[in-house]
C-alpha cells in the first residue's frame, strides 16, 4: 500500500515537472518575438507584410485564373500547350533567364562604392517590390553578387565602373520613394561612398537576359 | 516500544526522501523561472505595441494561408500540364523546358553536396555597452550569403528560430532586409538563431570560409563581440523550393524576336 502511494506521488512529482518544463521551454523558444521590436519597426514590418500580401493575393488570384483556363480548355477537349507555354515564359522571366521590358526606374550612380554598397542597393530594390534589375547589362539573378574583383568591383565575372546604371522594373513611385526615403539607402550612399545618384522614372525599360547558365550542377532535384 | 529499521529499509526511505526533496526543488525553480519570464514579458509590451504586435501576427498568418494556397494552386496547375492530351512530343519537350525554367528560377526542392551555417547572437555581456555589436544584424546574414553565393552555391536557403523552423529559397526576387534584431527573408519575419543552409560544387566550403565577403566584417564582428557561429560541410543538404509569387505585374517576359 505505502510503495503504491509512494508510485502514485512519484507519478505527481514527475507529471508537474515535465508539464512545468514544456511551459519553460516554450516561453524561451526562439520564437518570432514581435513584442521585442519597437513601435516604428512593428509599423515597418506590417506596411512590409502587407504589401507583399497584396502582391501574394494577386498571385493566387492569377493561378486560379490559370487553373480555370485548363479546366475550360480540358473541358473542351483543347490541348493545353499554350497555358504551359506561359508558364514556361513566366519561369524565365522570374529566374532571369529571359529579358523582360516594363515600368520602373533607372538610377545612375557614381561613387567609390565597396561591393556590400552594391548588393544593400540591390536589396533594398528587391524589398521596394523589383521584379528584374540589371547592373548595367549584367542581369541580377538570385545568385549576382556584387565582389571585389582584380581591379574593380564585378557582378557575375563582369566589372562594374565608378560610374554605373541599375535599371529596376516595378513601381516607378514605390521604388523611387522606398530608395529616397529619410535615412535610407540613398543617404547611407552619400555618406559611405560619396555617390550621387540620379533616379529616373521610366514608362518602358528593358533588362536583359542573364548570360550565366543557370543550369545547377550540384544540386539535384528532389522527386 | 520502537522498532528500528533494518538499516538497509532506512536508507531506502531516506533516499526517496531526497529524491522527492530534489524534485521539489526542480519544480520550485522551475515555477519561479516561468513566473519572472511572464512577468517581464507583461512588463516590457505596451498595449499601443500590443496592438501593433497584433497586426503583424495577423498579417503574418494570412501570409502563411496564402502562400499554402499557392503551393497548392501550383501543383494542380503542374498535374493540369503532366496530362495534358495533346501532341506528346510537344507537351514532353515543353514540360522539360518548364521544369528546367523551374529548376533554374529556385521552385524546386533540390538536394546535394553543401555547407551549413549557423549564426546567433553572442552570449558575452556587451562590455561598450553597444548592444547591436552583440547582436546578428542583418549586414552579417548578407555578407554570408554573399560569401556563399561568390564561392559557388548554387542554391541557399535560410531558416530563423531555431530547429525545425521553415526554411526560405532564395531566389531572384529574394530581399534579406533588417527589421530591429530580426530579418525579413523573402516576406517571412526571421528570428536569430540563423540557419543557412547552401549546395555547391566539391571546394564550396573552403572557399565560403576563404571568402574576402566573410572575412572582411563578419568574420571580424564573430571573433570581437563572440557572436555564436557554427559551420559544417556536408554530403546532403536539402534546400526547398521558393513559394511565393512568380507573377509580373509591372513588366513583362519579352520574347527573343521582339
Amino acid at each position: 500500500m505505502a510503495g503504491r502511494m509512494a508510485q502514485l506521488s512519484l507519478f505527481a512529482v514527475a507529471l508537474i515537472i515535465g508539464l512545468l518544463l514544456v511551459g519553460q521551454l516554450r516561453s524561451q523558444a526562439p520564437t518570432i518575438e514581435l513584442s521585442s521590436l519597437s513601435a516604428q519597426e512593428l509599423s515597418t514590418l506590417i506596411e512590409t507584410l502587407s504589401t507583399s500580401n497584396v502582391e501574394l493575393g494577386d498571385g493566387l488570384a492569377d493561378l486560379r485564373e490559370q487553373i480555370r483556363e485548363y479546366e475550360s480548355e480540358e473541358a473542351r477537349g483543347l490541348s493545353t500547350l499554350d497555358l504551359i507555354r506561359e508558364d514556361l515564359e513566366r519561369f524565365s522571366a522570374f529566374a532571369g533567364l529571359a529579358p523582360v521590358t516594363g515600368q520602373g526606374i533607372t538610377l545612375q550612380l557614381e561613387g567609390s562604392f565597396e561591393p556590400a554598397n552594391v548588393n544593400d542597393l540591390i536589396y533594398e530594390l528587391r524589398n521596394a517590390g523589383a521584379e528584374a534589375i540589371a547592373v548595367d547589362d549584367v542581369r541580377i539573378t538570385a545568385g549576382s553578387v556584387a565582389v571585389r574583383g582584380t581591379s574593380a568591383i564585378e557582378i557575375d565575372g563582369v566589372e562594374i565602373d565608378r560610374f554605373f546604371e541599375i535599371r529596376a522594373i516595378g513601381s516607378p513611385a514605390g521604388l523611387q520613394s522606398a530608395l529616397e526615403r529619410p535615412g535610407g539607402i540613398l543617404r547611407q550612399l552619400e555618406q559611405a561612398a560619396g555617390a550621387t545618384v540620379r533616379i529616373i522614372a521610366e514608362t518602358d525599360i528593358a533588362v536583359p537576359a542573364t548570360e550565366r547558365d543557370l543550369t545547377p550542377q550540384a544540386a539535384q532535384p528532389v522527386e | 516500544m520502537s522498532r528500528r529499521l533494518p538499516a538497509r529499509r532506512r536508507f531506502k526511505r531516506s533516499s526517496w526522501a531526497i529524491s522527492i526533496a530534489a524534485a521539489l526543488a526542480v519544480i520550485g525553480f522551475i515555477g519561479a523561472a516561468q513566473w519572472n519570464s511572464s512577468l517581464a514579458r507583461q512588463v516590457f509590451v505596451t498595449s499601443a505595441q500590443r496592438i501593433l504586435v497584433s497586426e503583424a501576427e495577423q498579417a503574418q498568418r494570412l501570409q502563411e494561408s496564402l502562400r499554402a494556397q499557392i503551393e497548392e494552386a501550383e501543383a494542380r496547375v503542374r498535374s493540369f500540364q503532366e496530362r495534358d492530351e495533346g501532341s506528346r512530343s510537344a507537351q514532353e519537350r515543353l514540360n522539360q523546358q518548364v521544369a528546367a525554367a523551374r529548376l533554374a528560377a529556385g521552385l524546386t526542392t533540390v538536394s546535394g553536396p553543401g555547407v551549413v551555417v549557423e549564426i546567433a547572437d553572442s552570449l558575452n555581456p556587451p562590455e561598450d555597452g553597444q548592444l547591436s555589436n552583440y547582436i546578428v544584424l542583418v549586414d552579417d546574414v548578407r555578407d554570408l550569403v554573399t560569401a556563399l553565393w561568390a564561392s559557388g552555391a548554387e542554391a541557399i536557403s535560410i531558416a530563423g528560430g531555431g530547429p525545425g523552423a521553415p526554411a526560405e529559397r532564395l531566389v531572384a526576387t529574394t530581399s534579406i532586409y533588417g527589421v530591429g534584431a530580426s530579418i525579413l527573408v523573402n516576406t517571412a519575419f526571421l528570428s536569430p538563431p540563423f540557419r543557412i543552409e547552401a549546395i555547391g560544387p566539391d571546394g564550396l566550403y573552403d572557399r565560403f570560409l576563404g571568402h574576402p565577403s566573410f572575412l572582411t566584417r563578419v568574420a571580424k564582428r564573430i571573433d570581437a563581440y563572440g557572436l555564436q557561429f557554427a559551420h559544417e560541410e556536408r554530403a546532403e543538404v536539402v534546400v526547398p523550393g521558393f513559394i511565393g509569387n512568380t507573377r509580373l505585374r509591372y513588366g513583362a517576359p519579352l520574347s527573343e524576336e521582339e
